[in-house]
């Protein structure tokens, strides 16, 4: 039972609001939630749920727009949140990216889908393939017909034939010229490693990700060779439980076009691709750092976009960092960057240099923790292979694609 | 912090007050409406899309209704959708014009197109004017019968917006039976999910006064319907089975076979994508096997990968839900999570407030196998950049200490920190040691040693300086230079900020004093001079209590100060076990995530599901001092229940209902002044009067004094006035002059109110108070004349008065002009109990 949705820009003004239920909310209540947010310094690290002295408010921040939404009566709180995170996508998705201006360019249609995606507080439909068959994104090929025909209607004239169709994910009757199907593995490796260098925790979170060009209504079956590392699954609506159950296979009638099929997660995982060892000594005043960065475990792909983040300690006064690959950056509020991209053949990146410390402080207390992104393309990296993809009531001519890439999710080496 | 509630919304400074452009769409609006020139919706969409955006930006557009409504005879949707969307803006302060636009959404609502006869209906319901109820009801009537699904989900929404205007209406047109039917019948689950919405707001606030609601309320969670729902449950989209699964967890299933077979036919929705639907699914779980100690273990087994899952999955806000969910079991059953600790640990880039959840829950589950892990990853973050962090660490590591694991290897590191030199490391390591070696006086020799080589100058947090001085004199006779360090400190006595540190420095003196006499005897002297000059009183007390029995006995004194102690075995825990049992019963709601159950932060008078309060001050959460007073008393009046079986507790709820109901109006107009009195009453009765008592108290002064006791059947809707209302008497008397007489009634007074009644500033104060406020006032004993004035809080409508009181007859005539004749007998009964409150 949402009463108010508010969309804020970066500086707290409103953007948008939309009143759900008889019950008005006054606009004031997003100046008390942003005065909340300042008296609580950044504004991503607010609570999701706050309770303000007259509501309960939920808010997620997406590309620096709050969406905020009151309510005074009890409810789920995913149902709140998950209901604005399903919001966001949908905006971002109609819109391309989320920003102020786009938002108040389109403001109409904004205000079209969260009539049909919200009533009298209720969630109804966010299914994007249901919404955009009712409400037609502001593409350009729809400009262009605008423009051309002089009918700039962005509401199509017949009800969509999915809100009465039995698979409601699935529009009725979708046609391509080439029929094609693809299917990506995307990986997050999570990691500690500790200041000991000992690997703590590791794990992997997946997703499989299904583009799906295909005319009619096809049934899809997709299995993979070791669903036993499989810690434990998410599916989306979609697919049918009974099969995985039994067989661990996918049978599905996909949604028309991109959409998340299943999310994973493999735990315990033993060893991590790269390493990072940092090193800090410290005494008389002054902290040598260096820090290597290597290849551990060759996955058999290039590993790129190898990043180093950590945050100077705030007694730290002043650092001087050499690396002898990559660039190395510091920013005014102490965050340091190391981009160090592929590793090279020849020889190991490394880090180094000498920072001072606050006057009257001998020795470093207080040690940073290093954050690390890398990205391999073609390999997943939790060992999951993709059996095979069958599919029924589809036509002959067929392409099917398969991609794998792991990325660093929470990747954090300590010292 | 408070918003002020701003009767109507105006723009802010800043921004251009839209005056100008606003009556040049005026006259553009104008021009178009007649025309029917070729490409005029173009031109028509442009300025409409002006208008919605001046309307978005805060600009009041609401002077160009009747233009608007003029240009909306157009077959273009999209301008329609515009229409509607201002129209549904403005309709509210707007009514006369609002039925202006009736016209063409009743036509509408019989287009051919069902996207158009919805979106009419949809606006139709939404313009929420009192006075145009009857002409929704042909068109609900033929929505809730239409062939097209969209059609028949807006139409129910819509009867449920009916009800909220004017509940009579809504029953009367026999309304709630029809989507009874449409919830057992109709093929779309998303007309079946909204009617189960509908229907169960309407008949939750119907069913305090009619039974038949209340039978049909319950007949919602009988066997049938909900068997009937959970077959179809796969149809519904996820919001509708999250309404579906919350009514199931209220289920009372017959047998253990049931059970099975409702948990069988759920399992899988714990896979679903939608964090909602796993969350409303294990709380159907957990409720079901609640009585099933072995299954109940289970179901813990089952739901423990789903929800780490959704924290490792989704974006941090939904992570955060799901860790205050995950948060709750954990501490009911730690055992279960304990080989899943890592998940538990904190990265980095986590906010604070995942961070100190995910302490709170290692310090759970650290048991015989996990402990040192625990402890090693725990002392990492002792050295983290996050200060409140660092020391939260601290804190658990000390938690873990005395929760008596591996006791050993935790005494090691909590010395270490205290060699740390960070001041706030030290400070919490201190507080640890001393709860420690309160628990384990073994320790005391490894301890006592570090102990001593802390400089009393590095620690200045109070706390922390207690801990070191208790120690001190506790442990006097192993430090060698314990005496001295007390006198050092009692030298610096007037230096010292803190009570509790002076307070522990007495007594620490003391008991150095048994054990090394000779040493501590000029100490003690000047401390105990000191203590009798200090000017807080503890202090002086305290210190002046050591003296006299000092004087009377010494062997006395020491059995007195510095008895043989008992190692504690048990630290109290602060939040007792029957709440975090009544934040369980509230799983998936919010009281999770803020680890209070809902009357710790809810109105204190739980005024049922669906009710609604625009008053500042009536939701006593973020108000401090009020979350001093109120949660104590509820937990009193709650008391009762949390001993009853879930079947009885229903039917508590549902007196409360009754009795909240009925005081309603009371509490509403007078919020803030109920409160401060509540404040005061607890304080003095020490909180041993439950709130609900209190309530009753009032009702009993009300029925005294109120000739016509208001009968619970026509209780009316809630309304809540502004209390900083203003109105000028020249606008006053114009209003007085233009508008009917809409009530006129007679009050008997109370006689104490009479009595209070010497001079009319008596009463002013006293109306004022409950946001009425008197604009002008006569007379002498026995005749008095008031006006007064009032306003709604949400909006700018007035409410006038006039009163005549008679004090001899006790009686009180009143007149009551209202600019929304509609609420004109909401605000007499406001009226007329702040009136029967006054009393000396």
């Amino acid at each position: 039972m949402l009463q108010c949705i508010f969309l804020l820009a970066d500086n707290g003004a409103v953007i948008l609001e939309k009143q759900l239920t008889g019950h008005r909310v006054d606009r004031s209540i997003c100046d008390w939630f942003w005065d909340h947010v300042i008296s609580q310094g950044d504004s991503f690290k607010s609570m999701p749920v706050i309770a303000s002295p007259t509501h309960y408010i939920f808010q997620i921040v997406r590309a620096g727009i709050t969406f905020l939404a009151c309510t005074q009566v009890e409810m789920p709180p995913l149902m709140g949140i998950e209901f604005l995170c399903r919001v966001a996508d949908i905006l971002s998705d109609y819109l391309g990216e989320l920003n102020e201006d786009l938002i108040k360019d389109n403001f109409v249609i904004v205000y079209e889908l969260l009539d049909e995606m919200i009533d009298n507080g209720f969630p109804l439909t966010t299914e994007p393939n249901i919404l955009r068959e009712m409400i037609a994104p502001p593409n350009i090929v729809s400009k262009m017909l605008s423009v051309v025909t002089g009918n700039s209607s962005n509401v199509s004239d017949i009800l969509p034939g999915a809100t009465a169709s039995c698979v409601p994910w699935r529009p009725t009757d979708v046609k391509y010229a080439n029929n094609e199907v693809y299917v990506d593995l995307v990986e997050e490796m999570d990691a500690i490693i500790n200041r000991d260098g000992v690997l703590v925790k590791c794990e992997i979170y997946g997703e499989v990700q299904v583009n799906c060009l295909l005319s009619g209504l096809p049934d899809l079956t997709l299995s993979f060779a070791n669903p036993s590392i499989l810690h434990d699954v998410r599916f989306h609506p979609c697919v049918r439980f009974r099969p995985w159950e039994s067989h661990q296979i996918l049978s599905f009638v996909p949604p028309d076009g991109q959409f998340k099929l299943m999310s994973y997660r493999v735990k315990k995982l033993k060893s991590t691709p790269i390493y990072v060892k940092p090193q800090l000594t410290s005494d008389a005043g002054t902290c040598r750092i260096s820090v290597m960065v290597g290849i551990r475990n060759d996955p058999g792909k290039t590993i790129d976009s190898i990043i180093l983040q950590f945050q100077l300690p705030p007694c730290i006064l002043s650092a001087d960092l050499t690396s002898n690959h990559g660039t190395v950056n510091v920013l005014s509020n102490k965050i340091c960057t190391w981009s160090i991209g592929r590793i090279p053949k020849d020889k190991a990146p490394s880090l180094s240099g000498t920072m001072v410390l606050e006057t009257g402080l001998e020795t470093l207390r207080v040690f940073p923790t290093f954050q690390v992104e890398f990205r391999i393309m073609g390999v997943a990296l939790s060992g999951l292979q993709i059996d095979k993809l069958d599919l029924q009531n589809v036509p002959n001519r067929l392409y099917k694609g398969f991609r794998a890439v792991t990325r660093a999710g929470e990747y954090e080496v300590r010292s | 912090m408070a918003p002020p509630a701003q009767a109507h919304r105006s723009p802010s400074p800043s921004q251009p007050s839209g005056k100008g452009e606003v009556s040049d769409l005026k006259s553009q609006l104008r021009q178009l409406a007649g025309s029917r020139a070729p490409g005029i919706d173009d031109s028509k969409r442009e300025l409409f899309k002006k208008v919605i955006s001046y309307m978005t930006i805060g600009i009041d557009v609401s002077a160009v209704f009747g233009e608007m409504v003029m240009c909306s005879a157009t077959s273009d949707i999209v301008l329609k959708k515009m229409c509607y969307l201002y129209v549904g803006n403005y309709a509210k302060v707007n009514p006369d014009l609002a039925l202006l636009t009736i016209n063409f959404l009743q036509r509408d609502c019989k287009d051919e197109d069902p996207m158009i006869r919805g979106l009419a209906l949809r606006s139709l319901c939404s313009l929420r004017v009192a006075n145009l109820v009857e002409y929704l009801v042909g068109p609900l009537g033929l929505g809730l019968k239409d062939n097209n699904s969209y059609v028949r989900t807006v139409a129910v929404i819509g009867v449920l917006k009916l009800y909220h205007i004017s509940a009579p209406t809504c029953i009367d047109a026999d309304f709630p039976p029809t989507l009874k039917h449409l919830m057992l019948n109709d093929p779309d689950p998303q007309v079946v999910a909204n009617c189960l919405s509908a229907l169960q707001e309407i008949w939750s606030l119907e069913a305090s006064t009619s039974e038949e609601a209340s039978r049909e309320r319950e007949a919602l969670i009988s066997k049938p319907v909900i068997y009937y729902l959970l077959n179809r449950i796969k149809e519904f989209s996820e919001w509708a089975q999250c309404l579906v699964l919350e009514l199931v967890a209220k289920y009372v299933p017959l047998d253990s076979n049931e059970i099975f077979d409702i948990m069988n036919l759920l399992e899988d929705r714990l896979q679903h994508a939608n964090g909602a639907v796993v969350l409303s699914t294990i709380k159907v779980f957990l409720h079901l096997t609640l009585s099933m100690t072995d299954v109940h273990q289970q179901v813990y087994e089952r739901i423990k990968a789903p929800l780490l899952t959704l924290v490792s999955s989704g974006s941090p806000e939904q992570s955060y839900a799901v860790l205050s969910h995950l948060h709750i079991l954990v501490m009911r059953a730690p055992f279960i999570f304990a080989s899943d600790y890592k998940h538990f640990y904190c990265q980095y880039n986590e906010p604070s407030y995942v961070k100190k959840l995910k302490l709170e829950m290692l310090t759970a589950v650290a048991n015989e196998s996990n402990t040192y892990e625990i402890v090693t990853e725990l002392c990492e973050y002792a050295a983290n950049v996050d200060i409140p962090i660092a020391r939260e660490s601290i804190r658990a590591v000390g938690k873990i200490a005395l929760q008596q694991y591996d006791v050993n290897a935790i005494v090691d590191r909590l010395l270490q920190f205290l060699e740390m030199e960070k001041d706030y490391v030290t400070a919490e390591a201190l507080v640890l040691v001393k709860d420690l070696l309160r628990k384990y006086p073994q320790w005391s020799h490894d301890c006592i040693a570090v102990v001593g080589s802390i400089s009393s100058q590095n620690v200045q947090e109070p706390k922390a300086k207690a801990a070191l001085i208790w120690m001190l004199g506790e442990y006097s006779q192993d430090m060698q230079d314990a005496p001295y360090i007390l006198e050092s400190l009692t030298e610096n006595w007037e230096e010292e900020p803190s009570a509790e540190v002076r307070l522990h420095l007495l007594t620490a003196v003391m008991k150095c004093f048994f054990k090394r006499p000779p040493e501590t005897q000029k100490v003690l002297g000047a401390a105990l001079a000191a203590g009798l000059a200090d000017f807080h009183q503890d202090v002086h007390d305290r210190a002046l209590f050591y003296h006299r029995l000092l004087q009377y006995n010494v062997s006395v004194a020491e059995r007195v100060v510095n008895p043989p102690k008992q190692a504690v075995s048990v630290f109290a825990d602060t939040q007792s076990s029957e709440i975090k049992d009544r934040i369980f019963d509230e799983f998936n709601s919010l009281s999770v995530v803020y680890q209070k159950p809902s009357y710790m932060f809810t109105d204190k008078d739980y005024r049922g599901p669906f009710e609604f309060s625009d008053e500042l001050g009536n939701l006593s959460i973020a108000a401090e001092s009020a979350d001093n007073v109120v949660p104590a008393q509820g937990v009193e009046a709650n008391d009762k229940d949390l001993l009853l079986s879930t079947s009885e507790k229903e039917e508590i709820r549902g007196a409360t209902f009754n009795v909240s109901g009925y005081s309603a109006p009371l509490y509403d107009s007078s919020a803030a002044s109920v409160q401060s009195e509540l404040a005061i009453i607890s304080s003095t009765s020490a909180g041993s009067a439950p709130s609900s008592s209190l309530a009753i108290d009032d009702l009993l002064g009300l029925g005294l004094s109120a000739a016509p006791a208001p009968e619970p059947a026509s209780v009316p809707p809630s309304l809540k006035l502004n209390s900083k209302a203003i109105l000028d008497p020249g606008t006053f008397q114009q209003k007085w002059r233009q508008l009917p007489i809409s009530l006129s009634q007679e009050f008997s007074l109370s006689p104490e109110g009479v009595a209070a009644l010497t001079t009319p500033q008596a009463l002013l104060w006293h109306m004022q108070g409950h946001s009425i406020h008197c604009i002008a006032s006569g007379g002498h004993s026995p005749n008095f004349k008031f006006f007064f004035f009032a306003q709604k809080a949400e909006e700018s409508s007035n409410f006038l008065v006039e009163c005549i009181i008679n004090t001899s007859s006790a009686k009180a005539q009143v007149k009551i002009k209202a600019d929304d004749q509609s609420t004109s007998q909401a605000f007499s009964d406001v009226f007329q109990s702040a009136l029967s409150k006054f009393s000396v």
